[in-house]
């Protein structure tokens, strides 16, 4: 038996394949830990799940300064490669920073075998480093690695910010250490990722998402009385904020509202004064639950979201936003599993258009299935944690 | 690469305004080219819109149409983030005029 320690920012995307992976580890007979900053984590983890949670003395001013960044990813409107910089300038650098003494604290007294840190966590490598732990580290966001390919200068970029806050934490060199060379988890397929050469730590283990039960209350009900059997989820994610939302709802709205689909969306209901009555909105839906029940999903492009939905075999209309899901969105397309659309330009004739073809035109649904098989024979929640469970007894087959 | 190298090479800085302007229209797609202003001084991120995958976009068509004369993607590795982020097309129109 062994002990694992996630090491997780507190975003949802990245979150939630730990959550499949630790509670894979725990039913394997595993201690598993989650270091974050969010006491909110506690009622997500798995039973026998604990939370290591990261907190300060609050008369430490730079520390309480620190936590204003946790949120700050929410409350800013971010677009195209403006948004890289305000991730790691706004969001990333400070929160690492504020993350790495709690870090090192609960590594000295949990005493992982084994941390895995998420790749946007990078003081969590350098903790690891420096207690002398071995290290895996969890790829949530894959988009991230295939810049280095596409555009190199703001890879290049990316890296000075995280070496810069490395060497601030007592590291030295010039390499990046945020992915493990010895096991770095890809949550998805090479069939969706694309052509890139890698290094051999790289594992591509597919979408986790087995153990998660709904933890949201849904009115079935009503969704099982809907008018028009077609239905499609339409979802931009837990990141943007309310202008973005609104925006992006009221073309949805305007493009639906008349054809033949039930649209289960999810937004605060009060974000628009008024809804189709083809639409059934709810603040948030068990969306893996759904999936399986659903003919198409209209999204963000969120790594995440687009993953789940392939592994149902559906297909997408995808409308990135920021950060790696002008990436995603091209995967989406390249592979021909869905139609790309620009946040900034598309109007409600365009997503109506979109929505058509991805329903009608089958090869969305038959690229969709491609995608499907490769995610299930990647391996999953099992393999991945088989993996980790190697590590920690020093053997990685990958 | 032979198959790379350019039929109608623009001689002008004109002409490769007018080439690079097809460029984004093609990125961008038939719907919207009308509905967004092409200019010298127009900057790819705050005035075109384009998403990081759409510049990755336009820099293969400046690279295949071209050709091996320029080292287009060395170039824009030069740049800082806050560099690419206010990149203009003048300033690719500038860099291509001065690799001729």
């Amino acid at each position: 038996m062994a002990r694992f320690a996630f090491v997780v920012p507190p975003l949802a995307g990245h979150i939630n394949p730990t959550l499949s992976l630790g509670a894979g580890l725990l039913a394997m007979g595993h201690e598993v830990g989650w270091i974050s900053p969010d006491e909110g984590l506690r009622v997500q983890l798995p039973p026998g799940g604990e939370l290591l949670l990261i907190s300060y003395d609050t008369t430490d001013a730079e520390k309480q300064q620190g936590s204003d960044y946790l949120d700050a990813i929410a409350r800013k409107n971010v677009y195209g490669i403006e948004s890289i910089k305000f991730l790691y300038e706004e969001v990333l650098v400070p929160l690492n920073r504020y993350m790495y003494d709690g870090i090192v604290h609960w590594l000295q007294t949990y005493r992982p075998d084994v941390v895995i840190n998420d790749h946007q966590v990078f003081a969590a490598a350098v903790a690891a480093i420096h207690c002398g732990v071995p290290y895996a580290t969890s790829v949530t966001a894959p988009a991230a690695i295939k810049m280095r390919e596409d555009l190199p200068m703001v890879h290049q970029w990316e890296t000075q910010q995280m070496v810069a806050l490395q060497q601030q934490l007592g590291l030295p060199g010039e390499l990046s250490v945020a992915c493990s060379d010895v096991l770095t988890l890809v949550f998805t397929s090479r069939a969706f990722f694309g052509e890139m050469e890698l290094p051999g730590s790289y594992c591509f283990v597919g979408p986790v998402i087995q153990h998660r039960p709904a933890a949201v209350a849904f009115n079935w009900q009503r969704f099982y009385a809907r008018a028009h059997k077609t239905c499609i989820l339409v979802s931009i994610g837990t990141t943007f904020n309310h202008e973005f939302k609104k925006d992006f709802f009221s073309k949805v709205a305007t493009a639906l509202k008349d054809e033949p689909v039930t649209a289960i969306v999810v937004s605060d209901p009060d974000l628009l004064e008024e809804w189709p009555e083809n639409f059934i909105v709810e603040r948030c839906v068990p969306q893996l639950q759904l999936l399986p029940l659903l003919n198409g999903v209209v999204c963000h492009a969120g790594h995440n979201t687009v993953c789940e939905t392939l592994l149902h075999g559906l297909p997408l209309v995808v409308i990135p936003i920021a950060y790696d899901q002008s990436y995603v969105a091209a995967r989406v397309a390249q592979v021909q599993a869905g139609v790309r659309l620009n946040f900034k330009r598309f109007h409600a004739a365009h997503i109506k258009n979109a929505v058509h073809e991805i329903l009608h035109n089958n090869s969305y649904r038959m690229a969709a299935a491609a995608i499907q098989s490769s995610f299930e024979q990647a391996g999953g929640t099992a393999y991945a944690a088989r993996l980790l469970e190697g590590l920690a007894t020093g053997v990685v087959h990958c | 690469m032979d198959s790379l190298v350019p039929t109608h090479a623009p001689v002008n800085s004109e002409d490769t305004f007018a080439v690079l302007k097809t460029f984004i229209e093609e990125i961008i797609g038939e719907d919207f080219k009308d509905e967004i202003d092409i200019r010298r001084d127009s900057s790819f991120t705050a005035d075109l819109e384009l998403d990081s995958i759409e510049i990755v976009a336009f820099s293969e068509k400046v690279k295949l149409h071209f050709g091996s004369k320029l080292d287009f993607t060395g170039w824009l590795s030069n740049m800082d983030l806050d560099e690419l982020i206010a990149l203009k097309l003048s300033d690719v129109i500038e860099y291509i005029e001065a690799c001729r």
